[in-house]
């Protein structure tokens, strides 16, 4: 042992009173007690001994610069931006975010997450930046009409062969991510676009886009808009409810949704092709199939390696799992979609510290996890940390997130014919379209997926105004009993936290826990808290 | 030279003893989790009053 390997675990074995998770192991607090009543405002940052604290602490200041960065780069549009836009604000919850996601993490855990964190936050930060170094509403900018608005859960890998136009995930900024960072600010849009007669039993992720809409708080970028078709009528609502607003040229790009059929994929090919010749015609550019290919093969390594990933994930040694694992799949599948070289960079050296954490047999969470959970459904986006609760609280490990398994089949590189059926493909198994509504098949498919990651336990999001996985409850329930899993069925409202609390999606997994399961809290200040007022 | 190496001895010094006080000064606001209390406490709750305040284009076309 070095002489300062010494040195750092004799201060370690001084200090571990102050360790959250040391206290808990005896009976002394746990993760909850550092933090003020209900606020989620922590009196101090987790002690997770010298070694892991450290790299905290400096990955804390990596996520900081890229802020600096990012009103650095354009400090009058960012202040323009935070003092127009409501959403905007909300990004100041970051670093509480980050905080509440890897709390309990340590050693490989914590490395892989914060590498793939820090991902997601320098290119949202570059992305925050550009839009509003854009935005025609704040003055507009050299690149406002090269921009393509886009509907978010359409991938963007196929207007990469457009190389002078920026495709941007249009709901991502205002809505989507924002909720994950601020469970207050998607009820504030719900309420604008209810005030207008929008029912208020419809997938709250639609009313708060809607609502975006409404409240005029869309940046205003682009020459044309893509919206799509999304799985139920509430977001084709939306996507109406938004042309409308925006009054810009639009397409919607409406993708098979039975896709397991073999007819349904000409279909899919034709739509993208038609997308493309619309964006041609509106902005006045042609499509280059060798942009298109050059990023295809990003995404190519980046899916071969999420293939890599999944055979890890199926044993005990994983360094990535939980929501650090998750949140990044999702950002830079639906989001990034091979669009940017850090992330294949990132996802080359995440899958190296995987493969060692695997040789070393290292077993993460100190080896307190009971159950393997599949997360089947979409989550609620207010409650981004839940897979870290179930973790810290009942050992219950997320290993693989439904999103996590979105198109995954690789981009021919060579041939455009080829390419384009490929992407159809790809695009046909996006966010929530291909196990949420592709389909009974599809759906179905979660026992097959739970038993491949060899997991005991099934946690199902039941988003309660999803009128589209409403009918299959009671036939989940009975295929679970049927197959032996534990099975948590997850009430939620997508965005809106006042209909189905944090708090109360807690009790159902508490309930579950110590009634079917008869298990004791790995840290009891975990099991009930009140932080409605949090972020 | 052995004036340009006390100037660069100097030089480095001075370089440890701020990048010292920053890391004291940056690890200390880490720690006791200085800037959420500052965001959470003042900066958000002067924002919302600005945003409740808004008078917003709201409609639906």
């Amino acid at each position: 042992m070095k002489i300062t390997d010494k040195l750092i675990s004799a201060i370690d074995k001084k200090l571990e009173r102050f360790d959250p998770k040391w206290q808990a192991e005896h009976g002394v607090g746990g993760l909850r007690s550092r933090y003020y009543d209900k606020t989620g405002v922590a009196k101090w940052r987790e002690w997770r001994g010298v070694k892991d604290t450290f790299y905290d602490y400096t990955q804390w200041l990596y996520n900081l610069y890229s802020m600096v960065l990012m009103v650095g780069s354009a400090p009058v549009a960012c202040l323009k931006g935070f003092w127009e836009y409501r959403w905007m604000g909300s990004y100041l919850g970051t670093f509480m975010f980050i905080d509440r996601l890897f709390e309990g993490f340590r050693g490989y855990e914590l490395r892989v997450a914060h590498m793939n964190m820090h991902a997601i936050v320098q290119s949202l930060t570059k992305k925050i930046a550009l839009v509003l170094a854009n935005d025609k509403r704040l003055g507009g900018g050299p690149l406002s009409d090269n921009m393509v608005p886009m509907d978010e859960v359409l991938p963007p890998l196929f207007m990469t062969g457009f190389k002078d136009l920026i495709p941007i995930p249009l709901q991502t900024l205002p809505e989507f991510i924002i909720c994950d960072i601020d469970q207050h600010i998607e009820p504030y849009y719900i309420d604008v676009a209810e005030s207008f007669g929008l029912p208020a039993d419809v997938c709250s992720r639609c009313s708060a886009e809607t609502g975006v809409a409404i409240d005029d708080a869309f940046p205003i970028i682009g020459k044309a808009f893509l919206t799509t078709n999304m799985p139920c009528n509430a977001s084709e609502a939306t996507s109406m409810f938004q042309r409308r607003r925006l009054g810009l040229p639009d397409m919607p790009v409406t993708m098979a949704m039975i896709h397991n059929e073999p007819g349904a994929h000409p279909y899919s090919t034709q739509v993208l092709r038609d997308a493309i010749a619309f964006i041609e015609k509106e902005y006045g550019v042609k499509y280059d199939w060798d942009a298109l290919f050059e990023r295809a093969k990003h995404m190519n390594e980046q899916n071969t390696i999420e293939l890599e990933k999944w055979d890890i994930f199926k044993t005990p040694h994983s360094a990535l799992c939980g929501i650090a694992e998750t949140l990044y799949r999702l950002y830079s599948w639906a989001s990034v979609n091979g669009q940017e070289d850090y992330f294949t960079e990132n996802d080359r050296k995440v899958i190296k510290i995987m493969r060692k954490a695997y040789e070393e047999r290292y077993v993460p969470f100190n080896g307190k996890t009971r159950h393997r959970a599949f997360l089947w459904g979409p989550s609620a986006v207010y409650y981004t940390d839940f897979p870290t609760w179930a973790q810290n609280c009942w050992g219950i490990n997320i290993v693989l997130n439904m999103d996590s398994t979105m198109g995954h089949n690789m981009i021919d590189t060579e041939d455009p014919e080829k390419a384009i059926e490929d992407l159809a493909l790809f695009s046909e198994k996006g966010v929530m379209r291909h196990h949420a509504v592709g389909g009974w098949e599809n759906v179905n498919a979660l026992w097959e997926w739970a038993k491949n990651f060899d997991c005991d336990m099934v946690i199902f999001n039941d988003n309660v105004a999803c009128k589209g996985m409403n009918g299959v409850h009671a036939l989940m329930e009975e295929q679970a009993r049927d197959l032996g899993f534990h099975f948590i069925f997850l009430e939620h409202d997508l965005e809106d936290a006042r209909t189905v609390s944090r708090r109360d999606m807690r009790k159902i997994v508490n309930n579950y826990m110590t009634v079917v399961l008869n298990e004791e809290p790995l840290d009891p200040t975990l099991v009930d808290f009140d932080d409605s007022l949090a972020f | 030279m052995k004036k340009f190496l006390s100037i660069l001895l100097k030089l480095v010094g001075k370089l440890i003893v701020i990048g010292f006080i920053t890391f004291v000064a940056t690890f200390a606001l880490y720690m006791f989790n200085g800037e959420n209390k500052l965001i959470y406490y003042v900066v958000r709750p002067l924002l919302n009053k600005h945003y409740d305040a808004q008078v917003r284009d709201r409609r639906i076309v």
